[in-house]
């Protein structure tokens, strides 16, 4: 069953781009996003520094403010509900940040922490001790800490502890926003493990917001590849990784450097010239067209649809995926 | 010929008396041309390490013992206006941050030009033509208009370009690049990784790349030395070292990293227990709490070459054997 859909989503921002705070822009940070996730599912939203990944999944959690477009959680729009309703898609709906030391209160304890959402949903107290030292337990913090404060623990620890608190209702939906981008290595694949364990223990839904895509390679059923706040590829991650279609998708996984030096120099690398386009100018047409290898005069006239290349597969390019040719 | 010689280096942080140690006699080198990873995790003491070598330790931050020879001259020996010429002509850094590491207030084709203004390699009008020069050569468009613009007026990847653009226009003999596309996204690093390279090879700027990435070690490094718990505990060239480690430590996080060629939605191989603080190191081996080898012998500290053959050395008393 659909989870979350968005539909059509717009976040623009006005901004003054005067040096003295003159003239008036718009950013476009997301511009027409349609995302769908099913129960129990992990889709991936990747893409590099200002792509509109992050903002959309500030959208959904109300962080962001909607231009245009919907999401509905369960069937419902989010932007009709009252304030009850509100309240209840709160629970169902949690956040894991990147950055788990500025996601804590330093001064509280980890236990204070954990146990906040439930004092906010009006938990019965006497239950939360017991449910803060289960929440610990399942993240796998050792419940005898649950006094120490933020500042005592490791980075790994902390974003356990985020994971232990967003947990604390019992959601259907979790946004992790590049909750491993900010721990070590040797950390990261414990926090990955301890993503994938929980949503097979608990049904948990996830929107992964990253742009590791080695991370989200082994996290996701379905990628979809964010550029200059649209949506430019999306499908079975085995279908992205494995068939990736658009010229930037191509590029991207190109770029991850492999840790095979026996490889170094043999490997042919799509080398991408120049920079993201600014979000306050971006290109006619097709966003890509600046930087594309394959781009072609007509690319810069219209913005090309998102084309079904085969199921569940969309692209949105009209080099690789014209219009009308779809697999219908 | 060896360029870079670190040995016996330990820095230690706060007053005396109450000292904590972060850099722990740690040694390595670098031969002229040659580029060199330092690899880590956080509090491994690797941009220590390579700060101490510009003199650039922050207050508080001291080294209590260690020799650091540049081209056979002791650094720790030369006067402080000697320094300042060896910085930024022979020896250049570029850092993490590219946006906080340049004036904000004066133009990049100035930021650019002014090594070859104060060691007077050329004057006013000659470096900035020079600079507008480099900035070409690191991919900016419009160099001459560029050059004229703020740091603020560029985006992340071109300010780190133009940070690459200053450290090189002096053509300096070692480099040091601490986790020079940490901040940057995977298409710019691989713009960035290329160009270092290139501009590298060109000139034979030597290299000492600081890092945690291993997939950039191995895109980019001769030799990498591994550091944990403030100490060297790994060194070899780089690919004997990704195909068969020796120390487990180094084992243990290549196996850890996530790649593209795994089967998805399995659970990874990670390292259990978390990198010790500098406060919480354990007596002996800093690694042997949460090494699957270590036994009583490891409660001693092993030393570099307890374990090794030819080039490669391993602070291991029970190092991994053949390919992994």
């Amino acid at each position: 069953m659909t989870l979350l859909s968005i539909e059509d989503l717009k976040v623009h921002f006005p901004v003054r781009t005067g040096r003295f705070g003159g003239a008036k822009g718009l950013v476009k940070a997301v511009d027409g996003v349609s995302l769908s996730l099913a129960e129990r599912e992990t889709l991936a939203v990747v893409g590099e520094s200002g792509c509109g990944k992050s903002t959309t999944g500030n959208a959904v959690l109300g962080l962001a403010p909607v231009t245009a477009g919907r999401i509905l959680f369960e069937g419902r729009d989010m932007a009709r509900f009252d304030e009850a309703e509100r309240k209840a898609a709160w629970r169902e709906m949690q956040v894991v940040f990147q950055d788990p030391v500025s996601a804590l209160n330093p001064r509280q304890s980890i236990a204070r922490s954990i146990a906040e959402p439930l004092v906010i949903h009006g938990h019965p107290s006497a239950e939360i001790p017991g449910r803060v030292d289960e929440l610990m337990e399942l993240v796998g913090l050792n419940p005898d800490q649950r006094n120490r404060r933020p500042g005592a623990l490791s980075g790994g620890q902390r974003q356990r502890v985020v994971i232990a608190r967003a947990l604390a209702l019992s959601p259907k939906l979790v946004i992790c926003d590049e909750p491993v981008s900010a721990l070590d290595v040797s950390i990261q694949s414990q926090i990955l493990n301890l993503l994938m364990r929980l949503q097979e223990e608990l049904g948990l839904a996830y929107l992964f917001i990253a742009h590791d895509l080695s991370v989200v390679r082994h996290i996701a059923d379905r990628v979809a590849v964010m550029y200059l706040g649209i949506v430019v590829e999306e499908g079975p991650a085995s279908k992205v990784f494995g068939d990736p279609q658009h010229p930037y998708t191509e590029a991207l996984l190109s770029a991850i450097p492999v840790p095979d030096p026996a490889l170094k120099g043999r490997r042919q690398r799509i080398r991408l010239e120049g920079d993201l386009p600014s979000p306050l100018d971006p290109p006619p047409g097709c966003p890509f067209v600046t930087r594309c290898p394959i781009a072609e005069p007509a690319c810069r006239e219209a913005r090309p649809a998102l084309v079904d290349v085969d199921e569940g597969h969309r692209v949105r390019c009209r080099v690789r995926a014209p219009e009308g040719a779809a697999n219908s | 010929m060896t360029l870079l010689s670190v040995s016996d280096l330990t820095i230690e942080a706060g007053p005396p008396g109450d000292r904590l140690r972060l850099v722990d006699g740690v040694s390595l080198s670098v031969k002229a041309g040659e580029t060199v990873a330092l690899v880590g995790e956080s509090g491994s003491g690797k941009s220590l390490t390579a700060l101490s070598i510009l003199g650039l330790l922050g207050e508080g931050l001291t080294p209590t013992a260690g020799r650091i020879l540049f081209d056979g001259r002791d650094l720790a020996t030369l006067a402080p206006e000697e320094l300042r010429r060896l910085r930024g002509a022979d020896l250049a850094m570029i850092f993490q941050e590219p946006v906080s590491s340049l004036n904000p207030l004066v133009t990049v084709g100035d930021q650019v030009a002014e090594s070859l203004i104060v060691h007077g390699r050329a004057s006013g009008a000659e470096a900035r033509e020079r600079a507008v020069e480099m900035l070409k050569r690191v991919g900016i468009p419009e160099p001459a208009r560029r050059a004229r613009q703020l740091p603020t007026e560029l985006s992340g990847g071109m300010c780190q370009r133009v940070m690459i653009a200053a450290a090189l226009i002096s053509r300096p003999r070692l480099l040091i690049a601490d986790e020079p596309t940490t901040a940057l996204d995977v298409t710019i690093q691989a713009q960035i990784l290329d160009l270092l390279a290139e501009l590298g090879a060109e000139a034979g700027t030597a290299i000492l790349l600081i890092t945690h990435d291993m997939g950039v070690v191995a895109e980019t490094a001769d030799r990498v030395c591994v550091m944990y718990g403030g100490r060297v505990v790994e060194e070899a060239a780089a690919v004997p070292l990704f195909a068969a480690p020796r120390h487990p430590y180094t084992g243990m996080l290549l196996r850890t990293i996530p790649r593209l060629d795994q089967p998805p939605k399995r659970a990874l191989y990670s390292i259990a227990g978390n990198v010790p603080s500098p406060r919480d190191w354990p007596e002996g081996c800093r690694f042997r709490t949460r090494c699957t080898r270590a036994d009583a012998a490891c409660t001693a500290l092993p030393p570099l070459d307890a374990a090794g053959e030819g080039d490669r050395r391993a602070a291991c008393f029970h190092p991994l054997e053949g390919p992994q």
